[in-house]
C-alpha cells in the first residue's frame, strides 16, 4: 500500500506553487462559415415579410403618379415588382430601414415626395439636368428620398446609376492605376468600376438589353457593332483592366440622341467632398475629385457637363459616421438661404479646412431639406404600420401626436423606431 | 382654457371683489402720492377703502398667466363667488346675508355642475349650434380631454412595458447595459415577427388555451410569453442540509412565485442561446440565437423542456421528503 501523501508536505524538486490546469478551448465542431458568408448574412437584404397582412387599397407606384403625386400625399403606395428589381440590383435597399417586417415594399409619399416627382417629370421633357442635394438632420429619410428618387427613374424608364455608398469608391479598399495622358492625373478604379458596370447592367437590365451601340468606340477589347449596352456592360464588369474605357464607351452611348434621361445618385456625399485614402507616388492624398469615377460625378453636380438627353444628380448627405465637410455644408447653407432669399453666410475668415473644389462642384446646386413629417403623414405611416399588423396600437389623433411629438416633430426614423422598435 | 359655459348667470352677475388678506400699500399714503394735477379736468371717483387694493382674483390670475404665458381665466366672466369664498372660511363667515343665502344657492348650483351636466350642456350646444350632438364638445375645459377610465396599467412611467417584456428585458441585460438590452430585445421581438409561424409538437404540449400558431407572429409578445410560461417549472428543489440525518442533504420541492417561475425559464433560455454558436456576424447575434431558442422551446426542440422535466421529476420524487419535514418540525 503506498504511503498516503500529507497535505502541505512537498517533495524535492517540486514545485511549491499551485498547480493549474490550463484549459484547453474546446475544438469548434461543426462546418465553419465560408468565406464572406458571415457579411453576406449582415447585409442581406429581406424585402418581404410573409406574417405581415396585406395592405388592403394601396396602390402602386407608376409612371402617371410620379408627376402628380400630391393626391398621395400621406399615403404609402407599394413598388412594382420590376421596380423593386431594378432597386436591389442598383442596392438602394438598405439594411436599416426596416423593410423586412411588411408584406412587400412600399414608400410614404411626402411633400418632398411631390416636389421631387414633379422636377423629374419637368426635366424630362425640358431635357434639363436636374442637381439636388437632399440634407437634413438624422432619421428624416434622406436615403428614403433617394430610393423614391430612383424609383420614379424606373418607373420613367430612366437609367439609374447609384453609388449606394460613397464611401467605398475614397477608402482605398480597391485597386486605383493613373489613367495614362491626362493632367491633372486622374485615377482609375479598374475593380470598382467593373462592379459598378455589372450594377447598371443588372439595374437597368430592360432598357439596355433594348439599346444597342451606336457609335465606334476605340477600346482595347473588340466589341462587334450589333451588341447591346447590357452584353456592353457585362463585356466591362468581366475584365476589371478593361473596365473604366468601357464605362466611358457606356456613357457616349447613353448620352446620344434618343437615349432616355439618366439619374445618378450617390449617398453620403461629404465622403467624395474631401481628400481621398488613396495616395499618388509621393504619398501625399488624391483628391477625391481626382478619381476619374468620382470626377465624372462631380462634374454633373457643378454643372460642367449637363446631359443632352434630361436626367438629373441626385446625392444626399449622411448624418451618421460620415465625415464633416465644411464646404460641403457651407454650400448646402447657402443655398437654403439663396432659396429662402436670406442674407448669405459667408466662409469663416479662420477656418482653413475649406475645400475650394468641393464648393464648387456643388456650386448652384439645389437642396432639399428634409425635416419631420407632418402629422397627416405620420398618420398615414402608422396607419399602414397597423393594417400591416406590425404596430399592434390604436392609430387616432392623440397615438399620433404623441410619436410624431416623442419624434422630435415627426423626424421619421424616430417614429419608426418610437413605435416598432422601442415600443417592445 | 376655452371659456366658462355662461349657463350661471346668477354667479356672474354678482360682482364680488376680494378682500385682500393683506393690502399692499396703504391706501390713505396712496392718495397723498397719488394727488391730482390742476391741470386734470376729470374727477377722479373716489376709491373705498378695499377698491384700490389687489384686484379680483380672476383679474390677478389673468395678469399672472399674461406674465407666465400661461392661459389665463376669462375675464368678462367675472369672479364667480363660490370660487372666492370655498378658498376663504374667514371671509365665509364674514359674508353678509345676503350672499350667505348666495353660497347656500352655490351649493345646489355646483352639483349642477359635474361634468355629466357640463357635457350635456355642450351637446345642447352643439345641436343649437346646427351640429350632432356626438360631436366632440369642447366647452368643458380641458385642454387636453380627460383621460379613459381605468388608465391602463401601462400608463406609469416604470410600468409602460409589459411585464414579460421588462424582466426578460433585464434579465438579458449585462454590465448594466439596459440600452443594449433593449436593443436587443426589439431584436428579438422582430425576429418573431419575420420567422415563419411555429409548429408546436403534441409532446411537448405548450400552455393550455394557447392561440394557434399561425397568430403568435403578429404578437410576438404573446409569443415570448407563451414561450416562457410553457416552460417555466413550478418548484425548484431546495437541498436541506443535514436534513436528512448523518449530514446528508433532503432534497425538499419548493412552489415559485410567477416572477420566479419565468426568471427559472429565462435562465435555461439564455443558457441554451449562449451555448449556441453564431452563424453570422454583426451585434445582434446574441439576440437572435436568443429569439432561434424561443422557436424551438415553442416547437419542442429546445432541450431546455428536459431540464423542466427533470425538475418536475425530481419535485415529484421528493414530495415524501415533505412529510419528514412536517414531522420534524411538530
Amino acid at each position: 500500500m503506498p504511503a498516503t501523501k500529507k497535505a502541505g508536505v512537498t517533495k524535492k524538486g517540486q514545485k511549491k506553487s499551485a498547480r493549474i490546469k490550463s484549459k484547453v478551448p474546446p475544438k469548434p465542431t461543426g462546418k465553419p462559415p465560408m468565406p464572406g458568408e458571415r457579411k453576406a448574412m449582415r447585409k442581406r437584404i429581406v424585402l418581404s415579410n410573409t406574417n405581415a397582412l396585406e395592405v388592403d387599397g394601396m396602390v402602386d407606384l407608376s409612371r402617371e403618379m410620379t408627376g402628380k403625386l400630391e393626391n398621395h400625399v400621406g399615403k404609402v403606395v407599394g413598388l412594382e415588382g420590376a421596380t423593386v428589381d431594378g432597386l436591389r440590383a442598383a442596392e438602394a435597399f438598405k439594411t436599416t430601414q426596416g423593410w423586412g417586417l411588411f408584406r412587400r415594399p412600399g414608400v410614404l409619399v411626402r411633400e418632398e415626395s411631390v416636389q421631387l416627382g414633379k422636377r423629374m417629370a419637368g426635366v424630362e421633357q425640358r431635357k434639363e439636368t436636374l442637381r439636388i442635394v437632399v440634407d437634413g438632420g438624422k432619421g428624416t429619410g434622406k436615403s428614403m428620398m433617394l430610393l423614391q428618387g430612383m424609383a420614379m427613374a424606373f418607373v420613367r424608364g430612366w437609367i439609374v446609376l447609384n453609388v449606394p455608398e460613397a464611401q467605398e469608391v475614397v477608402n482605398a479598399v480597391n485597386d486605383y492605376a493613373a489613367i495614362p495622358g491626362t493632367t491633372p492625373t486622374l485615377w482609375s478604379q479598374p475593380a470598382y468600376t467593373a462592379n459598378w458596370l455589372a450594377q447598371i447592367a443588372k439595374a437597368n437590365g430592360p432598357i439596355l438589353s433594348t439599346l444597342k451601340l451606336s457609335q465606334k468606340h476605340n477600346l482595347p477589347i473588340s466589341v462587334p457593332s450589333d451588341t447591346t449596352l447590357t452584353r456592353l456592360c457585362e463585356l466591362g464588369a468581366r475584365d476589371s483592366d478593361v473596365a473604366w474605357p468601357i464605362f466611358q464607351a457606356l456613357w457616349s452611348e447613353i448620352t446620344a440622341p434618343g437615349r432616355p434621361p439618366i439619374l445618378m445618385v450617390v449617398d453620403s456625399l461629404s465622403y467624395i467632398m474631401d481628400l481621398s485614402q488613396y495616395r499618388d507616388p509621393d504619398f501625399n492624398f488624391i483628391h477625391s475629385h481626382d478619381l476619374a469615377l468620382v470626377k465624372h460625378l462631380t462634374d454633373y453636380s457643378s454643372g460642367a457637363q449637363t446631359l443632352p438627353n434630361g436626367g438629373a444628380f441626385l446625392a444626399a448627405s449622411s448624418k451618421s459616421h460620415a465625415p464633416i465637410s465644411l464646404s460641403m455644408n457651407l454650400a448646402i447653407t447657402q443655398q437654403v438661404e439663396r432659396q429662402k432669399g436670406e442674407e448669405i453666410t459667408e466662409r469663416d475668415p479662420y477656418e482653413r479646412k475649406y475645400d475650394q473644389r468641393a464648393e464648387d462642384s456643388l456650386k448652384g446646386v439645389e437642396v432639399l431639406m428634409l425635416n419631420g413629417l407632418s402629422k397627416v403623414e405620420a398618420r398615414g405611416l402608422m396607419e399602414y404600420w397597423a393594417a400591416s399588423g406590425v404596430l399592434r396600437q390604436r392609430v387616432d389623433e392623440r397615438t399620433v401626436a404623441e410619436k410624431w411629438a416623442l419624434a422630435g416633430n415627426g423626424i421619421v426614423g424616430e417614429i419608426q423606431r418610437g413605435a416598432l422598435r422601442m415600443r417592445i | 382654457m376655452p371659456p366658462r359655459l355662461n349657463f350661471h348667470g346668477a354667479s356672474r352677475s354678482l360682482a364680488i371683489r376680494s378682500r385682500p388678506s393683506v393690502a399692499l400699500r396703504q391706501p390713505g399714503i396712496a392718495q397723498v402720492i397719488a394727488r391730482r394735477g390742476y391741470t386734470e379736468k376729470e374727477e377722479q371717483p373716489p376709491g373705498g377703502p378695499n377698491q384700490s387694493g389687489l384686484p379680483p382674483v380672476s383679474e390677478e390670475a389673468g395678469d399672472y398667466g399674461k406674465v407666465k404665458g400661461e392661459t389665463q381665466p376669462d375675464v368678462g366672466q367675472g369672479t364667480p363667488v363660490q370660487e372666492i369664498l370655498k378658498r376663504d372660511q374667514e371671509g365665509k363667515d364674514n359674508a353678509p346675508d345676503v350672499i350667505k343665502e348666495e353660497i347656500g344657492g352655490a351649493k345646489a348650483s355646483a352639483e349642477t355642475m359635474t361634468f355629466e351636466n357640463l357635457l350635456a350642456l355642450g351637446q345642447m350646444e352643439n345641436i343649437s349650434n346646427g351640429g350632432l350632438a356626438s360631436d366632440p364638445v369642447t366647452t368643458i375645459g380641458h385642454k387636453y380631454g380627460l383621460p379613459e377610465l381605468p388608465l391602463p396599467p401601462t400608463s406609469n412611467l416604470h410600468y409602460r412595458y409589459d411585464p414579460v417584456i421588462n424582466q426578460v428585458t433585464n434579465l438579458l441585460m449585462k454590465h448594466g447595459k439596459l440600452s443594449a438590452a433593449q436593443r436587443n430585445m426589439a431584436f428579438i421581438l422582430n425576429y418573431l415577427r419575420t420567422a415563419p409561424p411555429p409548429t408546436p409538437n403534441p409532446i411537448r404540449p405548450l400552455l393550455p388555451g394557447s392561440p394557434h400558431p399561425s397568430h403568435l407572429p403578429l404578437n410576438p409578445i404573446g409569443y415570448l410569453t407563451l414561450a416562457i410560461d410553457s416552460i417555466a417549472p413550478l418548484i425548484r428543489i431546495r437541498s436541506q442540509k443535514g436534513a436528512a440525518g448523518g449530514g446528508a442533504a433532503l432534497q425538499i420541492p419548493v412552489p415559485l412565485g410567477l416572477r420566479q417561475r419565468r426568471r427559472q425559464a429565462v435562465e435555461w433560455i439564455l443558457d441554451s442561446a449562449n451555448k449556441k454558436k453564431s452563424r453570422g456576424s454583426g451585434k445582434d447575434q446574441f439576440a437572435q440565437r436568443f429569439a432561434e431558442e424561443i422557436i424551438s422551446v415553442v416547437e419542442g426542440k429546445s432541450n431546455v423542456w428536459e431540464r423542466r422535466n427533470l425538475v418536475h421529476k425530481n419535485g415529484t420524487s421528493a414530495r415524501a421528503n415533505l412529510a419528514i419535514m412536517q414531522r420534524r418540525r411538530r
